[in-house]
């Protein structure tokens, strides 16, 4: 029943864009029919539970192709966008990034296909979710992630194919590799989750007031940065993979989802938001690997071993089986008082050096302070 | 698109009327113009359509357009009324004018959506292959009519995509889409029983992206797959709310964890829960190679011939009752009253994020810093001390002007006072920097600061060192003052920094920092603003540094390289904390003290950079003569 209704310059561009998206499918791998459960079901499946639409972008920024269910999540439907230039749709600060993204990267280098970016987009859905007027359009924040189809006949044919989901921060069950943590505007702690003890080692206390910059690890840091930015701009944002250092030396590496909302106290037990309250950031932060540990400490450690290795040896050592041999002339078997001192010294050394020797370089300046 | 059946052209114009009625309610970004009427057809229809009003239309003055048009925009039909009402009340002469003035803005609307639909059509006719190789710009019907033929041969093409009579057709054939969908999503649907982590159902697509098929997972049990140390995790994902009383959910409006309300109803389970969680996952190198390892048992031992990948899964739970149960279940499943799954989609974590590419490069001799903006290391790589022989605890809380060479310290005070006004990366030129061992290497570093995007001040310089050449000749020897257990390790041992280059020189370069960050806190001081406490301690902190850096050279001849670097540390540990002056001064008559604990620290850190030399001059430990050359401390 839309198409009835579809004005000529509407049909052009759908026409346009199936054209386009046809010379896109044809170019790339054949079209194997797949078993299992039916296309339509496993589709709509899959968006539904990926929460997102599907969009292909041309390299000028035409959207050649939504999912239907984009109009769950703009308001406005597949027939009315598809054709337009997302530049109409989304924020002007978020243009450039949108173009960065859309450029082309060399064929050959096969990791950069990969995009991954947060745009906010207009959205005619109104609080509820229902579609409200067009003139009363808000921002929302989408996830976008994919990659680059290159075409290599003609680069006008190549798009980038991506899938934009909403970021949704609340009623996600937090499993125990999880903690959540406020924070103010800057990126200090505010508030932190019990549970970081357990997965990183530091006590919520210690890391009050401290900057998150402070925990990660240095080259890092633009990836950190990039995240506050996004929050500062956009409201929301996914962190890439970044590390974290851990307490005890080492490091893991962790993935934030992070939302800016208004700032409520967590003392309360029933807290309202509100709205006169500064902003305050929330972060949700996955462990995603365990500790590593720093190379040169394998390497102290293995040499360590080794050390204790020779220790064993060294009851044969040349200069002991002279001086060993010496008493066995003379009839005693005792151990000399040297090698004694020495092994106590080696044993001391070694304990206390490898306690020392994993501490965190950054627990030497500040934190343990608070621990004094 | 090709399936909209085509009326008359009275329909037609009455279902454009329409959608003019409607478009009025949209605003003007939305509409896309276009009412060019007498043709208001779709497509495929175009070629019964007479060439002449489309031509005529476009050259004819906009003051005959209201007679020649069919299907006229009402509003513009009533207004039109209204203006031949009032015009035919006015003179003749003034028709003519006010007819033309008032037409101009509609001309200019016309024009418009007349450029639009050329426009448009001209990029229809680049797009078709038939309208490509013609010399001069072809006619719009004709390119409408090529147009039709094309997407005919394009239906014709596409594998019975729109055989489903019952879904509603759309754009795209399923296939297409779900290939699509996959490509630009690098993941696939998993769905897995919780009871017992079968997996029940996989999409295809996993076999792109763990190199397993989809035979060889479905019926597995999921936790094979996963790595080991997750599988805890992904257990938990699977419980339901019945055996986990208290599930910690985020409401993101409050920003607080929620605990749900327990115990909640299996109903509720089917639609609410959801779950998003990464986890590590199993995948081979070659593809259908996994019944092949077992017959390799040597190898299937090893851990290292799997690798993981890090997926991203997010999805929901859902319950079925024991009807629905395909009929391959055991007796075991017809006891459990309903079926639990978790349905998900799993992503393949992207690699590459947010990451500048090359833009940090640490190669073996190089290694990463970073410090405060008065240059007191605050982070060193672990690789640093290969190459300056300082252990990171060491050097933290030190100045990096403590180990620059004389000549440098211009040059480096320069470049710093840049770093902290510039928002790019500075290149420093080649400069000396002290190793532990008393000598110099040459490294040429590029720093870069960084700026709080919410407080706009620096918080901290990041430095990327790289060595130009190894350490020289220059050593100063210097013996005196070393601590207890240093003494007899002459050969190996490290000489103290700050005594070669003499003590009136460690004043000043340990407060050349100070005085910069000095300058730069109260530039921002003057520009603004209460930022959120950043400036206050950076405040206290210099006053405190510059107390501190008076009263080493007292400190010089007491102890060793490791213990002057941890007083200072320790008295800038101190000074960080907002205590006020006089607590500082209380430091530092503490400082003047022999610290017990100072000294047997230094003893190990010394015998530690024994060892570390040990290493450094790779000595093979199996060998025992060794242990001879070596003059132990007791």
């Amino acid at each position: 029943s839309v198409r009835a209704h579809l004005d000529k310059p509407s049909v052009i561009r759908l026409t346009l864009s199936y054209i386009r998206l046809q010379t896109l499918l044809k170019v790339h791998e054949k079209r194997n029919s797949l078993s299992g459960l039916d296309p339509l079901d496993e589709n709509s499946m899959y968006l539904k539970i990926l929460e997102g639409f599907l969009m292909v972008l041309s390299t000028l920024g035409d959207m050649i192709f939504l999912s239907d269910n984009v109009s769950k999540y703009m308001g406005l439907s597949q027939t009315e966008l598809m054709g337009h230039n997302i530049f109409e749709y989304t924020h002007p600060c978020d243009h450039e990034e949108i173009r960065h993204n859309l450029r082309l990267t060399a064929g050959w280098c096969v990791l950069n296909q990969k995009r991954d970016f947060v745009v906010r987009i207009k959205s005619a859905l109104t609080h509820r979710g229902r579609v409200g007027n067009l003139k009363s359009t808000t921002w929302k924040v989408l996830h976008c992630q994919g990659r680059v189809k290159l075409c290599a006949a003609s680069s006008s044919v190549s798009c980038v194919l991506l899938t934009c989901r909403p970021l949704p921060l609340s009623h996600t069950l937090l499993s125990t590799h999880t903690f959540t943590s406020q924070h103010s505007m800057d990126m200090r702690f505010t508030y932190c989750d019990q549970r970081v003890t357990s997965l990183l080692g530091y006590r919520p206390e210690e890391l009050l007031g401290r900057s998150i910059y402070d925990l990660c690890h240095t080259l890092d840091t633009s990836c950190l940065n990039k995240n506050h930015l996004n929050l500062c701009l956009k409201s929301q944002s996914v962190s890439g993979r970044y590390r974290m250092l851990v307490r005890s030396g080492g490091y893991v590496w962790v993935e934030s989802h992070s939302a800016v909302i208004p700032g409520v106290q967590p003392s309360r037990s029933r807290p309202r938001p509100n709205p006169s309250q500064p902003l305050c950031i929330l972060c949700v932060t996955y462990i995603l690997s365990q500790k590593q540990q720093l190379p040169d400490v394998k390497i102290f450690k293995a040499f360590i071993l080794k050390l204790l290795f020779s220790i064993l040896k060294f009851q044969t050592n040349p200069m002991c089986n002279i001086a060993l041999d010496e008493k066995v002339i003379y009839g005693q078997k005792k151990q000399l008082p040297d090698v004694k001192i020495f092994k106590a010294f080696i044993l001391k050394l070694l304990l206390f050096s490898i306690l020392k020797f994993q501490s965190n370089p950054m627990c030497n300046s500040a934190l343990d302070e608070n621990v004094k | 698109m090709h399936h909209t059946t085509t009326a008359g052209v009275s329909t037609c114009s009455a279902a454009l009327r329409s959608l003019h009625r409607e478009r009025r309610f949209q605003s003007a970004g939305m509409s896309t113009g276009g009412s060019d009427s007498t043709v208001d057809k779709p497509a495929d229809r175009a070629a019964e359509e007479e060439e002449g009003p489309i031509q005529a239309e476009s050259t004819m003055p906009s003051v005959e357009l209201p007679r020649k048009r069919k299907g006229e925009v009402e509003e513009r039909q009533s207004l039109n009324f209204n203006l031949e009402d009032d015009l035919s009340r006015s003179e003749g002469e003034d028709q003519q004018v006010k007819m033309k003035c008032f037409r101009e803005p509609h001309r200019q609307i016309e024009k418009r959506r007349r450029d639009k639909m050329n426009n448009l059509i001209d990029e229809l006719s680049a797009m078709i292959p038939a309208c490509q190789p013609r010399a001069r710009k072809l006619d719009k019907l004709t390119v409408l009519r090529k147009a039709v033929q094309h997407l005919k041969a394009l239906k014709a093409g596409a594998s019975g995509a729109f055989a489903d009579a019952k879904h509603k057709p759309s754009i795209l054939p399923h296939d297409d889409l779900r290939h699509l969908l996959l490509r630009a999503a690098d993941g696939f649907l998993l769905v897995v029983r919780c009871d017992r982590a079968k997996i029940l159902f996989i999409s295809e697509s996993v076999s792109k992206i763990l190199n397993f098929s989809k035979l060889e997972l479905t019926g597995q049990s999921l936790f094979d797959f996963i790595h080991p140390k997750d599988i805890h995790k992904v257990k938990e994902q699977f419980s339901s709310s019945e055996m986990l009383p208290q599930q910690r959910l985020v409401d993101a409006s409050t920003g607080l964890q929620v605990q749900a309300e327990a115990p909640v109803r299996p109903s509720h389970l089917a639609t609410g829960a959801r779950r998003s969680f990464f986890c590590r996952m199993k995948h081979s190198r070659v593809t259908g190679k996994h019944e092949g390892k077992h017959s390799l048992p040597a190898a299937s031992k090893k851990k290292e011939t799997y690798r993981y990948c890090t997926l991203h899964c997010t999805g929901y739970m859902r319950t079925w009752p024991s009807g629905q149960l395909d009929p391959e279940g055991d007796a075991a499943d017809k006891e459990t009253p309903s079926l639990n799954c978790l349905v998900t989609v799993c992503r393949l974590h992207p690699n590459v994020s947010h990451q500048p590419p090359k833009d940090v490069n640490v190669k073996a001799t190089e290694f990463v810093t970073r410090c405060a903006i008065d240059g007191k290391f605050t982070f060193v790589d672990q690789q640093a001390t290969t190459v300056i022989g300082y252990l990171p605890q060491e050097v933290l809380g030190t100045s990096c002007y403590e180990y620059f060479h004389q000549d440098d310290l211009q040059h480096m005070a320069g470049k710093h006072r840049q770093v902290l006004r510039s928002k790019e990366k500075i290149e420093t030129q080649c400069y000396k920097f002290r190793t532990k061992h008393g000598s110099y290497v040459t490294l040429q570093s590029q720093w870069f600061s960084f700026t709080n995007p919410w407080t706009k001040e620096v918080e901290f310089i990041v430095s990327s060192n790289r060595v130009i050449s190894g350490p020289g000749h220059t050593k100063d020897e210097s013996e005196a003052g070393s601590s207890k257990s240093t003494q007899d390790e002459a050969q190996q041992l490290p000489d103290i920094p700050g005594l070669s280059t003499g003590v009136g020189t460690m004043i000043y370069a340990g407060s050349i920092g100070t005085q910069i960050a000095n300058e730069l806190s109260d530039t921002y001081r003057a520009n603004s603003s209460p930022s959120s406490g950043a400036s206050s301690p950076f405040g206290s902190v210099q006053e405190k540094c510059l107390l501190t850096s008076r009263s080493t050279p007292s400190r010089e001849e007491e102890a060793g390289s490791s213990s002057t670097s941890q007083s200072q540390a320790d008295s800038s540990k101190e000074a960080a904390e907002s205590s006020g002056a006089p607590e500082s001064r209380g430091d530092l008559s503490q400082l003047d003290l022999d610290v017990p604990g100072l000294s047997s620290f230094s003893s190990d850190e010394a015998a530690m950079a024994v060892i570390m030399s040990l290493l450094e001059t790779d000595v093979n430990m199996s060998q025992s003569g060794d242990f001879e050359d070596l003059h132990w401390p007791f």
